[in-house]
C-alpha cells in the first residue's frame, strides 16, 4: 500500500500529471528482459481466507526457490497478488490482472463459483490461468471441453472417490445405514452421490438413514447434529472442509455422536488438520489431506524442506493448498523453459502453453503432470486417523496413497459412467 | 439551474463517450459496472430518494435481470439484447408487483426488512434449485447481439470495451433522460408528497399505494436493466447477486453519492466501483476502509458527494 502510494507521489512530483495518470492508460508491452509477471487471485477473508494463506505461501516458496536458482528461462518471477472474493468481482481482478499489469500467467482460486466463470472469462479473453483447486465442471459435467488458455486442478470428486475406495476396503460389512452431512453446493451433493454409487458399485447394501445439507459457512450445526443423532447410523459421510468442519465435530462430540462407534468419513478435512483437536475427534477416521500430507514419514525431502520452513516461519503445519499452488507454479516454469529450448527464443504464450500439455513436474506432494486436456493429475493421500502422536490434532495412523489416474475420470468421460464402467482396485 | 443541469449532462456523457479513447481497456470494464449501476440506481433512488422507501432486497431485482440474460442466451438462444433487456425487465415488474402489493403497505423498518426477507427467498430459490438456475455456481451468460450486430470479429474484451460500452451509455443517457421525466412529472410530485407527508397526501387525492406500486415496479425495471449489463460483462448469473450484501451495496451507492439529489446515486456508483476497486489492489482490509467511509459520508457528509460538491459550488459562488 505505501509503495504504491510512494509510486503515486513521485510520479506527481517528479513528471507531472501526465506519468501520475500512466496507470491509466494505455501502453505497449514490457521488453523480455524484464522480471516475469504472475498473477495469483486468492481468497484472502472469509472462510476461504486460511485457505488461500496456505496457498500464497506455497507459491512464495515456489518463487523464492525459481529466483534463488535463476528464475525461469533466466527471468525472475514478479508476483502481484489479488484477492479472490465472489466471481463477479474475481473477473475483475483477472481483468485487472491481465489488462492493466499485463502479466504473463495467472494461476489461484479456490472456489468452484469463480473458477467456473473465470475459466470462460479468462479463455475469452485468451489469459494464461492455472487454477489451484475449483474447477470448470458445472456439477460434474465439463463446460470447456477443449480449453486453451485455462488449464485446472484434478476434478472436485476425486477426494470424495478416494475415500468411498478406503471406506470399502475397511470397512466393508461392517455398516448398514450410511448419513450424510455436506455441504450445500454442487461439491457436497456430487461427494455424497458419488459415495453412494461406489458403494453400489462394489456391492456394498446400504440404507440413507439421513442426510443434511448445511450451508457452506454455518456456525450453528446442532439441529444438523440432532438430526444425524436421531438417525443412528452406522457411517457418516461428510465433504465440510472449512471453517464449519470443527464447529461440527465439536458439536457432535458434545452431543454424544461419537460414543455409539459411528464410523466418519471425511475426503477434504485435511484443510482443517490442525484445527480438529483430538480432544473433540474419535481414532480412525478417514481423513483426507488430498495432495499434500505434511507428516508423511517417506515424503520427499523437497517436501520436507517445505514443511520444516513452514513451521518455523509461520508457526503452523501446511495443508494441499500449499501444493496446488506449487504445482501450479511449476507447470508454468516447466511449460516455459521447455518452450524456450525448442524454440531457442523467448517463447510466445501460445508456444507456452502447448509446452505446457502433457508436462510433467515434482511437486510438493509428490509427481503430478498436467494432461492433454488441461486437467492436472496429482498424488493424493488419505488413511485411518491416529492420536499416536506429539501434535494436539490428529494424523494418519496408515497413510493410503493414490496416482488420480486412479480415481479421476478420463479425458471426455462422463463422471457417472465411468464410476458405473471402470475398472477401479480398492 | 435548467440550462447548468444540461450542460452538466451533456459534459458527463461527452466525458463517458470520450473515455476509451483515453482509458486503457481495463479501466473500460470498470466503467462498464459502474454504468450497470448507474442506471440501476436511477430506479432504486426512485423509491429511496423520492418516495422515501428504503429497500434492502433490491438486488433481487438485479438478478432477475441477470439471470434473464442467462436463460434467454444460454437456455434459449436469444441473442438480440434489445430482447433481453425487454424480457428481463418485464420478469422483473412481474416479480416486483406481489412484493410491492404486500410491502407498499408498510413503511421505513418494515418496509425494508419485507423487501429483505423476498431478496434472501430469492436467493434460497437460486440457490437450491440445482436443475433450474445452476445452483451455487449460476448460468452462463453468452456474448448478446446489439441491433442484430453479433460482432464476431471482435473478441469479448474489445466487445465489452468498444459497442457494449457506447450502448450502455446510450441506454444510461436514455434511461436517465425517462427518470428525469418521472421524477419531474405530476406521478413524481405525488411520490415526493407521500415520502413528506403520506397522511396529508392522502388527505389530498393521492393514491400513495397505487402509486408506490408504480414506483417499484419502474425501480425493478431498471435494476434489471442495470443487472443484464452486469451478468454480459461478467459472462456469469450467480446467487450472489441476489444476497442481500449486494442490496447494501446499492444502499452504500445512493447514500455515497447522494440520494437527495437526481445525480447523487450515479456519482455514487462510479465513485463506489472505482473506489472498491483501488482499495482491493491496495489493501486486503478493503471492506474496513470501505466501511470507514460509509460511516464518514453518514456522519459528517449526510448529502453525500453530490451535496459535499453543491456546498462548495455555493461558497465558491458567494466569494
Amino acid at each position: 500500500m505505501n509503495s504504491k502510494r510512494r509510486k503515486l507521489l513521485q510520479a506527481l512530483g517528479g513528471t507531472g500529471v501526465v506519468a501520475a495518470a500512466s496507470p491509466y492508460l494505455s501502453f505497449p508491452a514490457f521488453a523480455q528482459n524484464t522480471p516475469i509477471k504472475v498473477g495469483i487471485i486468492a481468497p484472502k477473508a472469509g472462510i476461504a481466507g486460511t485457505i488461500g494463506e496456505c496457498g500464497l505461501r506455497g507459491t512464495m516458496f515456489a518463487v523464492e526457490r525459481i529466483n534463488a536458482t535463476g528464475g525461469i528461462a533466466g527471468r525472475k518471477v514478479e508476483l502481484i497478488v489479488e484477492e479472490e472474493t465472489n466471481p463477479k468481482d474475481s473477473i475483475e481482478r483477472l481483468r485487472k490482472l491481465v489488462l492493466q499489469d499485463k502479466v504473463d500467467c495467472v494461476q489461484g482460486i479456490v472456489s468452484s463459483g469463480v473458477s467456473l466463470a473465470m475459466g470462460a472469462v479468462a479463455e475469452e479473453m485468451k489469459a494464461l490461468l492455472i487454477f489451484w483447486d475449483g474447477t470448470t465442471q458445472d456439477g460434474v459435467k465439463e463446460t470447456m471441453a477443449n480449453p486453451r488458455y485455462v488449464f485446472r486442478s484434478t476434478d472436485n470428486e476425486c477426494e470424495a472417490v478416494m475415500a468411498s475406495l478406503l471406506a470399502i476396503k475397511y470397512w466393508k460389512g461392517k455398516f448398514k445405514t450410511i448419513a450424510g452431512i455436506n455441504p450445500d453446493y454442487s461439491y457436497g451433493r456430487n461427494n455424497f452421490a458419488a459415495f453412494q454409487a461406489l458403494l453400489k458399485k462394489f456391492g456394498v447394501e446400504h440404507k440413507v438413514v439421513a442426510d443434511q445439507w448445511p450451508k457452506v459457512g454455518t456456525t450453528d450445526l446442532n439441529s444438523h447434529v440432532a438430526a444425524l443423532k436421531a438417525a443412528k447410523p452406522d457411517l457418516i459421510f461428510s465433504s465440510l472442509l472449512f471453517a464449519d468442519l470443527p464447529i461440527f465435530m465439536r458439536t457432535a462430540h458434545g452431543a454424544g455422536l461419537m460414543d455409539g462407534g459411528t464410523k466418519f468419513v471425511f475426503p477434504a478435512a485435511g484443510f482443517q488438520h490442525t484445527a480438529l483437536k483430538k480432544s473433540f475427534t474419535p481414532e480412525g477416521m478417514i481423513f483426507g489431506h488430498n495432495t499434500l500430507y505434511f507428516d508423511h514419514k517417506d515424503a520427499s525431502p523437497l517436501q520436507k524442506d517445505f514443511v520444516k520452513m513452514y513451521v518455523d516461519k509461520y508457526k503452523d503445519y501446511p495443508h494441499w493448498e500449499a501444493d496446488r499452488a506449487y504445482f501450479a507454479m511449476q507447470v508454468f516454469k516447466a511449460g516455459v523453459e521447455a518452450a524456450q529450448k525448442a524454440k531457442n527464443a523467448w517463447p510466445g504464450k501460445e508456444d507456452i502453453i502447448s509446452a505446457m500439455e502433457g508436462v510433467k513436474v515434482q511437486s510438493l506432494g509428490g509427481p503430478g503432470h498436467m494432461r492433454k486436456d488441461h486437467i492436472a493429475e496429482q498424488t493424493f493421500y488419505q488413511g485411518l486417523t491416529t492420536h499416536k502422536n506429539s501434535y494436539d490434532f490428529p494424523t494418519l495412523g496408515t497413510v493410503d496413497t493414490m496416482y488420480s489416474d486412479q480415481i479421476q475420470k478420463p479425458p471426455g468421460a462422463d463422471f457417472w459412467k465411468w464410476i458405473e464402467t471402470a475398472q477401479i482396485k480398492l | 439551474m435548467k440550462t447548468a443541469v444540461g450542460v452538466f449532462v451533456l459534459a458527463a456523457l461527452a466525458t463517458l463517450f470520450a473515455l476509451p479513447s483515453v482509458l486503457s481497456a481495463y479501466y473500460i470494464t470498470l466503467v462498464l459496472p459502474a454504468v450497470a449501476y448507474a442506471i440501476a440506481l436511477l430506479g432504486f433512488n426512485l423509491l429511496f430518494g423520492y418516495t422515501g422507501l428504503l429497500s434492502f432486497g433490491h438486488a433481487l431485482y438485479v438478478a432477475v435481470g441477470a439471470y434473464g440474460a442467462a436463460v434467454l442466451s444460454s437456455k434459449l438462444g436469444i441473442k438480440s439484447f434489445e430482447l433481453v433487456l425487454l424480457l428481463s425487465g418485464a420478469a422483473a415488474v412481474a416479480a416486483a408487483i406481489p412484493v410491492a402489493l404486500l410491502s407498499v403497505r408498510y413503511e421505513k423498518i418494515f418496509f425494508g426488512i419485507l423487501t429483505l426477507a423476498f431478496g434472501m427467498l430469492f436467493h434460497s430459490f437460486l440457490f437450491k434449485f440445482y436443475d433450474i438456475t445452476g445452483g451455487d455456481t449460476g448460468i452462463r451468460v453468452l456474448r448478446p447481439s446489439l441491433f442484430g450486430n453479433e460482432f464476431k470479429d471482435l473478441d469479448k474484451t474489445a466487445f465489452l470495451v468498444g459497442p457494449f460500452y457506447y450502448y450502455c451509455v446510450g441506454l444510461l443517457a436514455i434511461l436517465g433522460f425517462v427518470m428525469w421525466r418521472i421524477v419531474h412529472s405530476p406521478f413524481g410530485l405525488h411520490l415526493v408528497a407521500s415520502r413528506e407527508n403520506r397522511r396529508k397526501s392522502e388527505y389530498l387525492g393521492v393514491r400513495v399505494r397505487f402509486f408506490r406500486l408504480i414506483a417499484f415496479s419502474i425501480s425493478a425495471f431498471y435494476c434489471a436493466v442495470g443487472g443484464a449489463i452486469l451478468a454480459i460483462n461478467t459472462g456469469q448469473a450467480d446467487p450472489e447477486l441476489a444476497y442481500w450484501t449486494h442490496s447494501g451495496e446499492l444502499v452504500f451507492m445512493a447514500v455515497l453519492g447522494g440520494f437527495a439529489n437526481f445525480f447523487g446515486p450515479l456519482v455514487g456508483a462510479f465513485t463506489f466501483i472505482f473506489l472498491k476497486s483501488e482499495l482491493m489492489g491496495l489493501t486486503q482490509f478493503w471492506r474496513f476502509w470501505l466501511g470507514l467511509t460509509l460511516i464518514v459520508i453518514v456522519v459528517l457528509f449526510p448529502r453525500g458527494l453530490v451535496g459535499v460538491g453543491q456546498d462548495l459550488w455555493t461558497r465558491l459562488h458567494k466569494r
